[in-house]
């Protein structure tokens, strides 16, 4: 739930002083696409990206408008972002989300005080998603449209249980303004009876087709 | 009736005729007890009984009638009032008591005496300050705070505890009279307190100049933005330690909150402070950690209603009417009604309510508390017959409380009402809230006042989510919480990166707390980010939305508050609020839920807020 727990501690950085040839080759060599920048005592100045690394490089190859080599960039602290968006250790994995998804950036460098201790990238969290969703499992997904009524939800799950399904997760979502979308990953090869016996019971399972709009 | 309002305050009622006046002074003057006085042009004398002022024939009549309207409001007969600064205390007394009237300003002169032996004198000085009407020019002037401070004071009998019992009683004598501020001014040695010298030792003019050219001195090293002029005009040892006392002078704190009047390696933080405070804080017996409080208590204004007992919830439900019954009950028990200044809510206008709700909105709510409907919108917000009566009341409580600082009727409320509000927003109600009262407070002053910048500060343990979303775009009014955080506690928003939108960007700031986070968190958290944030402000009022569920005996949610997190940040935010907003806050009731914890938090916030029976204690840690 937390980021603490979460984030990458064995940080790959560079100082602001440090050759945009050199962060290219941090970058390539440890096969990330983020650069924390810092000085002495791990204290965060800023951050540069891949992009932001090729947007200064084929600015300079165009050339200026003098077509010459003056003011093109030669140090990570010249074009690095210096408003970095952090996290703190104490912070969750709700907030990461909804910065990286509200901020439209891949890397949240977390810190305590103004000291860099991790980074939280995109990522990571979406292989934490997968993991504790089990995306990546063994099973099926069935997707069962109810009404917005907690007493629909637990009729559901007791039908599972006397169907004996074996279930890997089960997520529950709202749905318009009176439904809710239940996603159940079963493990079993037989679905479509599956499928069956809970539109028997009297639920709404959408063909996959359905969605297809 | 929940407090008997025929009873006066403190024994001083209405205005006495001009004439018993008038009398009074006849009859003090007969009895050689009143005359006048003026300051003393030469500098004085240490020894004996010299006083930094002549006795001289008294001003006109009319001219100390004038100067006693404005001091007592002619409260107070001129005898009576001898008599009540006289009261014998541990077998001392004051004998020969003179009342002497100057320009401005009364004087209390006596002898302090055990049986016939005289032990010390004491001089005491009444007057009112006089503000400038627009803050940038020095004219024109209005009345201001009264003021009354110890000219001199010397007594021969020390550690008898004389002068902590006798100033016990002028606080509270003073405090009923109306005035602000009870200063000490002059050097002491005289019981526990160890104060700056002021400067009354000073024997000659040699000595005064020498007083003079230290201060100069002073100015040049520290490099103050102080001109010649201003020390060029102090002709007395007094006014330069006056001004020597109020100067601003720069001192350095360390992370344990140790003062040093030197820069160095651990004494970083810069802070400014007045002289006097600053040689308090940085020199021993206080380890350069304690701040002594002299304020007389502040006038504390309180809004309360049996009519809010009157919105009804369904059994079992959290938000109940016992909250405030044990309030009310708690209040009156412990007499703290005598020292409140009643308020009573009202009804607002509807266009004061409709510059925070939608129309359709109220009226909704309106229809389905007469249709009898037994909750409105949410399960949470459960109704009753009289809840719309009693939410109107709870806003007009608000603006009863901005109508009492505005007109200096108190120096700050605290409003007991419910429903609460935070949760409400334009057009929604969730979490036991209906109508948003703080936020129709800060309308309501903006609107009726004129005020500028409000900052509204919301400790209870939820998210003040309808408080925020009314006032984001909004660069003026600036919204801070402090509570747990949102993807463990209602209503799951107040997250860090909420900072305002379009032009009240930068102008919130949310503070999420992890579960089970306590007083020291909580007030680490107010230290590093509240307190700056509202420096940097400036604000022209102060709103508290003041719930009391963060304390840990609380179910609603899990943090682990004390009693002491409240007392630390009121105390923080009426420091703040002097400096800024002549001490203006109305704090308003929100969430608290468990009677015992509610009732004992609820205390000790009005008790801070009237500056009683408050220990001294650091800024940095309470």
């Amino acid at each position: 739930m937390f980021v603490g727990p979460r984030m990458k501690r064995a940080l790959v950085t560079v100082t602001a002083g440090a050759t945009l040839e050199e962060a290219a080759r941090l970058l390539k060599a440890h096969r990330i696409h983020h650069l924390p920048v810092v000085e002495e005592g791990n204290r965060l100045l800023g951050i540069v990206s891949d992009t932001d690394l090729r947007n200064a490089t084929l600015g300079g190859m165009f050339g200026g408008a003098d077509g010459g080599d003056s003011g093109r960039p030669v140090t990570v602290g010249e074009i690095m972002t210096r408003d970095v968006v952090t996290l703190r250790p104490g912070d969750t994995l709700d907030d990461a989300m909804l910065v990286l998804t509200h901020e439209r950036i891949g890397a949240l460098p977390v810190v305590e005080g103004d000291r860099l201790v991790g980074i939280v990238t995109k990522a990571d969290i979406l292989s934490a998603l997968v993991s504790s969703l089990d995306i990546g499992g063994m099973g099926v997904r069935i997707e069962v449209v109810l009404p917005r009524d907690v007493k629909e939800v637990a009729r559901l799950a007791g039908v599972l249980g006397d169907l004996r399904a074996e279930v890997r997760s089960l997520v529950l979502a709202p749905r318009g303004a009176d439904e809710y979308a239940a996603f159940v990953r079963v493990a079993t090869i037989d679905v479509g009876s599956l499928k069956g016996r809970l539109r028997e019971a009297g639920f709404k399972v959408p063909e996959v087709a359905e969605f297809l709009e | 009736m929940m407090f008997d309002t025929t009873r006066t305050t403190g024994g001083f009622g209405d205005p006495l005729p001009e004439s018993g006046i008038l009398e009074g002074f006849d009859r003090l003057i007969a009895a050689n007890r009143l005359f006048g006085a003026e300051l003393n042009p030469t500098v004085i004398k240490k020894s004996g009984k010299g006083a930094p002022f002549l006795v001289c024939p008294h001003p006109s009549r009319s001219r100390m009638l004038d100067l006693w309207h404005d001091l007592f409001a002619n409260r107070v007969p001129p005898h009576g009032f001898l008599d009540a600064l006289a009261p014998e205390v541990l077998g001392l007394a004051h004998v020969e008591g003179l009342l002497l009237f100057g320009k401005d300003r009364v004087l209390y002169d006596c002898q302090i005496a055990r049986g016939d032996e005289a032990v010390g004198h004491l001089t005491l000085c009444f007057y009112r300050e006089r503000e400038p009407v627009f803050r940038f020019l020095p004219f024109p002037r209005r009345p201001g705070r009264r003021i009354v401070y110890i000219e001199g004071i010397s007594l021969t009998a020390q550690s008898t505890g004389y002068a902590s019992s006798l100033f016990r009683r002028y606080e509270r004598l003073f405090h009923d009279l109306g005035f602000h501020r009870f200063r000490l001014k002059a050097s002491l040695s005289v019981g526990k307190y160890y104060w700056a010298k002021e400067g009354f030792d000073c024997e000659d003019r040699e000595q005064f100049a020498g007083m003079r050219e230290s201060l100069h001195a002073l100015v040049r090293r520290l490099g103050l933005p102080v001109e010649e002029q201003e020390i060029r005009r102090l002709n007395h040892a007094s006014m330069v330690a006056a001004f020597r006392r109020d100067l601003p002078i720069p001192v350095y704190r360390n992370a344990e909150g140790y003062y040093a009047v030197e820069r160095d390696a651990s004494h970083a933080e810069e802070f400014r402070f007045p002289l006097g405070k600053a040689f308090l804080l940085c020199s021993a017996p206080w380890d350069g950690f304690k701040v002594i409080y002299t304020d007389t208590p502040r006038r504390t204004g309180y809004v309360g209603s049996d009519r809010y007992l009157d919105h009804g919830t369904r059994p079992g439900h959290v938000e109940s009417p016992k909250r405030l019954e044990a309030l009310f009950a708690a209040i009156r028990e412990g007499g703290m009604g005598e020292s409140l200044i009643l308020l009573e809510p009202y009804v607002p206008a509807m266009e004061s309510l409709r510059a925070v709700h939608d129309p359709a909105y109220l009226e909704a709510f309106r229809e389905a508390v007469d249709r009898g409907d037994r909750q409105f919108a949410v399960r949470d917000c459960s109704i009753s017959k009289g809840t719309y009566a009693a939410a109107l009341l709870a806003a007009g409580g608000v603006m009863a409380g901005i109508d009492a600082v505005f007109s200096d009727r108190a120096d700050n409320v605290f409003c007991a009402v419910r429903p609460p509000g935070h949760h409400a927003g334009r057009a929604s109600a969730m979490g036991f809230c209906f109508l948003n009262n703080v936020a129709a407070g800060a309308h309501y002053a903006r609107s009726a006042y004129g005020v500028g910048r409000i900052y509204i500060l919301d400790w209870d343990v939820h998210h003040g989510n309808g408080t925020q979303a009314l006032f984001e775009e909004d660069p003026l009014t600036f919204f801070c919480s402090l509570h747990e955080h949102p993807s463990f506690c209602y209503p799951g928003t107040g997250r860090r990166l909420e900072k305002g939108t379009g032009a009240g960007r930068g102008a919130t700031l949310n503070i999420p707390l992890p579960p089970h986070a306590g007083d020291t968190e909580m007030i680490e958290a107010f230290e590093r980010d509240v307190v700056p944030s509202i420096e940097a402000f400036r604000p022209e009022l102060i709103l508290l939305s003041a719930g009391f569920d963060a304390h840990r005996d609380d179910p609603i949610a899990e943090l682990e508050c004390t009693e002491d997190a409240y007392v630390h940040m009121t105390r923080r935010v009426l420091e703040l609020a002097d400096r800024h907003c002549e001490g203006r806050v109305v704090s308003v009731l929100e969430g608290g839920y468990r009677m015992e914890s509610l009732v004992s938090s609820a205390i000790a916030h009005i008790r801070t807020l009237q500056g009683r029976e408050v220990p001294p204690c650091s800024s940095a840690r309470g």
